[in-house]
C-alpha cells in the first residue's frame, strides 16, 4: 500500500523531472512529416512539430486538421507516412501505451449510460488500468476538484451542459494523465462557467507536471491558458513559438505612449532615423533600429527635444487575433 | 469552482501516482461493468424467475405427489423421463432468457452510441476487441447462469429426493445441462450485440431483437402446423428432421437452441410429461454450423459497425 510519503515523494519526482525536462526542452508529442488521408483527401500533409511540455493551444480554423492530429496522437488513425511519438512512444503501433498515459476530454457530450458521476469517473479509471478502490477513491477526489463533489451519486443523464464538461474532465484526469488533450473545452459553457473552466485548466496545467494540449476555436480561451500556440491551416503547420513571440509584431517596433498628441515628437523621430508605423489617438507605434538601450535612449531624447510627455515604452505586440489571422494568410 | 464548505479539505489537484495495470484483459473491466449494472434492475430478476418458473413448477408437482399423493403417486415417479422433461423446462425457459437478453444486450451498444461513451472507451487503453469482447461477455454471463442455477438447482433436488425412483445419479445429465446453458448465453450475447450495434436507441434495437425472435418462431412454427396439416401427419406423431418441415422446425432463434438442447440431452421431447403441439425429431450436426455461423456473423457486425475514427469529431 502506499503511504503519503510515497505520493509525496512521487509528487516531488514529477516536479522535479518536468523542471529538468523543460531546462532540457523535452517533448511530450514528436510529429515528423506526418501525412494522414481519408480516401483521396489529405487531411495532414508532411506536418512536422513538437509539442513540449506545458500547455499548448492547437489553433486553426475548421477543416484546419487539428481533430485529425487528435486522432492520430491517440493512435486511431494509421499516417500514410510519417510518425507521431507520444513520450516516445509510436502512436500508431503502442497506441494502448500511449493512452494509458494520455487523457482525452472530447468536444461532444458523453457518458456511460445509466451510471451516477461516482461510478462514471472511477470506471473511467478502471479501464485506464487503476485498481478499482484507487479508482473509487480517485473519482471522488477529482469530482471534488471538478466542482461536482455535491452532484456525484446524481446520473450523468441529469446533468446540466456545464456539469457535461467538468465531468468529461474528471474522467480524463482520473488517472493521471501524462498529457491532457482537450477538445474545446469551454464549449456551451455560460461565461461564468467558461470562467471557471479555464481556470481549472490552468491550475492542472501549471505547476503540476501536466501537459495539456487544448484544441480550441476561441483564442482568448487559448491565450488565457496556454504558454504557446500551433496554427495549423490546410493540414500544414502555419505557426508553431510560445505565445508571447507569436503575438511579437516583426522588426520589433515599439509603441510609445505620450501625454498628448505631438507632431514635434514625430519630426524630431524622424531626424534621429526612427519611422513611424502607426498612430492610435497618443500612442505612436514607431521602428528604430539599434539595441533596446540604444532605441530607449533614441525615443526618449525625441520626445525630451519635443517637450513631449512620456507616459509609456512597450515593445508592440499584436492581438492573439491579428496574430493568428497573420499566420493563416501567409 | 472549489467551495469552502467542501468536506475534502485539499481540494487542489493533486497528480495520481499509484499503480496503474497493463492495459491488457479491459474486456473483463467492461464485462464486470456491465453486469454489475444489470443485476441492480428488478426486471433483470423478474425475467430470470420466469426463465426459471417450469422448473419451480415441476419441483412443487413433484415434491406434492412424492409427500401428500397416493402411493401409487409415487411410484409412476420412475416412469418420468427425466432428460424429456429437463428438455421441455429448458424449452419453458426460453421466453425468459430472450426477455433477459433484451434488457442485457439490446442497449449495450446502442445506448454508448446515443451517449457517445465509444469516446469513453476507446479513449482509455482499451481496444475495440475489448469493448466489443467485454460487452458480449457481459450479456453471455448473466443469460448462461440464468439458465444453468435453475437446472443445476433442480437436478439437485431431483438427486437428493428422488434416485430412489429412478432419477440418475450420474452427473451426466448435471454436465449436459452446463453445457446446453452455454447456448442461450452464447446465440443471445451475438445476436443482442449484433443488432444493438445497428441502431442509437437501445428501444429500437430491442424492437427490432424481438421482432426477429418472434417473427423467425411464429414463421416456422406457422408454416410448419400448415406443413403437418397438409401433409398428413398425425397430431403427437414424432416429424423426423430431415425435409423442409423438419429443418424449418429448427429456423427459428428459439428453434436452434431446441435443436441444440435436443442434440446435447438425446431426446426428442416426445415422451415428456407435456407434449408440444408437434415434436420434431433430433436435428444433424448442421444445426451446430447453423448456431456457430449466426453468432459468428452477428458478433461481426457488431465489431465491423464500432470504428474507433468516429469517436472524434
Amino acid at each position: 500500500m502506499r503511504t503519503g510519503k510515497d505520493t509525496a515523494r512521487g509528487s516531488i519526482v514529477r516536479q522535479v523531472r518536468h523542471a529538468a525536462s523543460k531546462v532540457c526542452g523535452v517533448t511530450v508529442a514528436s510529429i515528423s512529416g506526418l501525412t494522414v488521408r481519408y480516401g483521396a483527401f489529405t487531411a495532414l500533409s508532411e506536418f512536422t512539430v513538437d509539442v513540449p511540455e506545458g500547455c499548448t493551444g492547437l489553433l486553426g480554423p475548421n477543416g484546419a486538421g487539428k481533430t485529425t492530429l487528435l486522432r492520430t496522437l491517440l493512435g486511431f488513425l494509421q499516417p500514410a507516412s510519417g510518425r507521431a511519438m507520444v513520450f516516445g512512444h509510436d502512436a500508431t503501433t503502442e497506441g494502448q501505451t500511449v493512452r494509458q498515459k494520455v487523457g482525452l476530454m472530447p468536444e461532444q457530450d458523453c457518458h456511460i449510460p445509466g451510471m451516477t458521476a461516482v461510478q462514471f469517473v472511477a470506471y473511467a479509471g478502471e479501464l485506464a488500468g487503476m485498481p478499482p478502490s484507487e479508482a473509487l477513491r480517485r473519482a471522488h477526489e477529482v469530482l471534488e476538484h471538478c466542482g461536482l463533489g455535491e452532484a456525484r451519486y446524481r446520473k450523468v443523464e441529469t446533468y446540466s451542459t456545464g456539469m457535461k464538461q467538468r465531468i468529461k474532465l474528471a474522467q480524463a484526469i482520473v488517472h493521471g494523465p501524462r498529457l491532457l488533450l482537450l477538445d474545446e473545452p469551454t464549449n456551451g459553457l455560460d461565461p461564468r462557467g467558461r470562467e471557471e473552466m479555464l481556470e481549472l485548466i490552468r491550475s492542472i496545467s501549471h505547476g503540476k507536471g501536466v501537459n495539456v494540449l487544448v484544441s480550441s476555436h476561441l483564442l482568448p480561451d487559448v491565450e488565457r491558458t496556454c504558454d504557446r500556440v500551433i496554427v495549423v491551416m490546410g493540414g500544414r503547420l502555419a505557426a508553431e513559438s510560445s505565445i508571447k513571440d507569436f503575438k511579437r509584431v516583426d522588426g520589433h517596433p515599439v509603441d510609445v505612449e505620450l501625454r498628448e498628441p505631438s507632431a514635434a515628437f514625430v519630426n524630431s523621430l524622424a531626424t534621429r532615423g526612427g519611422n513611424l508605423l502607426e498612430v492610435r489617438r497618443n500612442t505612436y507605434r514607431v521602428q528604430v533600429s539599434g539595441t533596446p538601450e540604444a532605441v530607449s535612449r533614441t525615443i526618449l531624447e525625441a520626445a525630451k527635444e519635443a517637450q513631449a510627455q512620456v507616459r509609456g515604452l512597450t515593445p508592440a505586440e499584436r492581438t492573439l487575433e491579428e496574430a493568428f489571422l497573420a499566420a493563416i494568410h501567409k | 469552482m472549489t467551495t469552502p464548505t467542501s468536506p475534502i479539505a485539499d481540494l487542489s489537484y493533486r497528480h495520481y501516482d499509484g499503480p496503474l495495470n497493463p492495459p491488457t484483459f479491459r474486456w473483463w473491466c467492461i464485462a464486470k461493468a456491465s453486469m454489475r449494472m444489470n443485476v441492480k434492475k428488478t426486471s433483470f430478476w423478474a425475467y430470470g424467475t420466469i426463465s426459471a418458473a417450469w422448473y419451480l413448477v415441476m419441483a412443487v408437482v413433484l415434491y406434492i405427489s412424492a409427500t401428500f399423493g397416493p402411493s401409487g403417486m409415487s411410484q409412476g415417479l420412475g416412469e418420468v423421463h427425466w432428460r424429456d422433461e429437463f428438455l421441455t423446462a429448458f424449452g419453458y425457459s426460453q421466453l425468459g432468457l430472450m426477455l433477459c437478453a433484451l434488457l442485457l444486450g439490446a442497449g449495450a451498444i446502442a445506448n454508448d452510441n446515443r451517449a457517445n461513451a465509444l469516446l469513453v472507451y476507446l479513449s482509455k487503453p482499451c481496444t475495440k476487441l475489448d469493448y466489443v469482447m467485454g460487452k458480449w461477455v457481459g450479456i453471455a454471463i448473466p443469460i448462461t447462469l440464468m439458465s444453468a442455477i435453475p437446472a443445476i438447482g433442480f437436478y439437485g433436488y431431483c438427486v437428493a429426493s428422488f434416485r430412489d425412483v429412478g432419477f440418475p445419479t450420474s452427473p451426466v445429465l448435471a454436465l449436459d445441462m452446463l453445457v446446453l446453458s452455454l447456448v442461450p448465453g452464447i446465440l443471445h450475447a451475438s445476436l443482442a450485440l449484433g443488432i444493438s450495434s445497428l441502431f442509437r436507441q437501445g428501444r429500437l434495437a430491442g424492437a427490432a431483437y424481438a421482432g426477429l425472435y418472434f417473427l423467425s418462431l411464429f414463421f416456422t412454427v406457422i408454416v410448419g402446423q400448415i406443413l403437418m396439416a397438409t401433409s398428413g401427419h398425425v397430431s403427437g406423431d414424432v416429424v423426423p428432421a430431415n425435409g423442409l418441415l423438419g429443418n424449418l422446425y429448427y429456423c427459428s432463434v428459439d428453434g436452434i437452441q431446441i435443436g441444440l438442447a435436443k442434440i446435447v440431452l438425446g431426446v426428442d421431447g416426445s415422451r415428456a410429461l407435456l407434449h408440444s403441439p408437434f415434436s420434431v425429431g433430433i436435428p444433424s450436426g448442421w444445426l451446430l454450423l447453423l448456431f456457430l455461423a449466426i453468432s459468428a456473423l452477428a458478433c461481426w457486425v457488431a465489431w465491423v459497425r464500432v470504428r474507433a475514427v468516429e469517436v472524434i469529431g
